[in-house]
């Protein structure tokens, strides 16, 4: 499948190979803060999770960067009725360029092109994380509200700010070159 | 207005329950499509009401029920969904807001580890939202283009009721 391609960032299905990579951000506290999942203690647990989880799932793309074939972090669409709801984790030592905003664009012109179904792609981040907040709105979504106790995080619950696209919000691009099914 | 009063259902009340089940004005905002016999309805009642975590029978001054009203639980287990559906012939009566406010008053002794309940309605649907605002909800967010009903893609306000909010009268 054509690589969705956004500046320096360019999305890839996972293989178990990536394990080792995976690893590295999902054992930071830092990276999985605001996730459910606690981190990973053991390399063993991001391979189990790639097989488990990541392969078998509608739409998970790893995030590369500057053409590097290791992922430094992790995108998830999660498809519902007409709607869809997308994540998404970056590596540390790549936070505060922009990767995950590219990373969040590229997968809506995918997941849009693909799913002619979907009307809206929907994400929640903590009223916390100012930070998946600001990458939301840069990626052109709109902020809804804020959705109170909507989440049990870490043993407890959440305020969750609520962003969504709709396919009507998206500018008419230009015909991509088509590749694939 | 007369007193109302929530209780669990009986397959007994599945000749009561047609009066709004099968009206496709009460349905017209759900995603339900309306019952055409009350055989469905009986497996309804029978596979989904009645093991159900909380599914009650709206009725008034001891009466048979005139609605349904459910707090679902979500797969965030902090987070119920809740659906109610009155028949026709008693909107407009404060029926919906006053079973709204018992529901608030003692649903939250009832689902452990809820303390959210939320309601999605549709931004037409004047009647449900004035009931869900009456009864102390407040309104979150408008969520675009959240659902198809009847084939009309529909934005769907979402309000919330949490286990802190004060309760009204």
């Amino acid at each position: 499948m054509e690589a969705e391609a956004e500046g320096d960032v360019s999305l890839r299905e996972f293989t178990e190979a990536d394990a080792e990579a995976l690893f590295e951000w999902a054992s930071d506290p830092r990276v999985v803060r605001f996730q459910r999942r606690d981190a990973y203690a053991h390399v063993d647990e991001a391979r189990r999770y790639i097989i488990d989880h990541v392969l078998p799932h509608p739409w998970y793309r790893a995030i590369c960067v500057a053409g590097a074939d290791r992922p430094v972090g992790s995108i998830s669409v999660k498809p519902t009725e007409c709607r869809a709801s997308v994540g998404y984790r970056v590596a540390h030592a790549h936070w505060g360029r922009g990767v995950a905003t590219r990373a969040v664009s590229a997968a809506a012109a995918e997941v849009f092109a693909e799913w002619p179904w979907l009307a809206r792609l929907e994400a929640i981040a903590d009223v916390e994380n100012p930070a998946s907040q600001r990458v939301l709105e840069k990626a052109g979504f709109t902020r809804e509200g804020v959705l109170r106790r909507y989440v049990v995080l870490k043993g407890r619950p959440r305020d969750m700010v609520v962003f969504s696209l709709v396919r009507g919000d998206r500018e008419e691009k230009p015909a991509e070159e088509a590749n694939g099914p | 207005m007369d007193t109302i009063t929530l209780r669990r259902f009986d397959l007994a009340d599945a000749d009561a329950m047609m009066s709004w089940a099968s009206d496709p004005v009460v349905t017209a905002f759900t995603t339900s499509e309306p019952y055409e016999s009350v055989e469905p309805l009986l497996a309804f009642i029978r596979d989904t009401v009645l093991p159900h975590p909380w599914f009650r029978a709206i009725c008034l001054a001891g009466d048979g029920p005139v609605g349904e009203v459910s707090v679902t639980p979500t797969e965030d287990r902090c987070r119920a969904e809740l659906g109610i559906m009155l028949a026709r012939a008693h909107w407009g009566k404060g029926v919906a807001t006053a079973a709204l406010k018992r529901v608030l008053a003692t649903v939250y002794a009832n689902l452990d580890g809820v303390e959210r309940v939320e309601a999605l309605v549709d931004v037409d649907n004047a009647a449900a939202r004035r009931a869900l605002e009456k009864a102390g909800f407040q309104q979150e967010a408008v969520l675009r283009s959240y659902c198809v009903v009847k084939g009309l893609l529909r934005d769907m306000v979402i309000y919330s009721f949490i286990s802190t909010d004060t309760l009204v009268e």
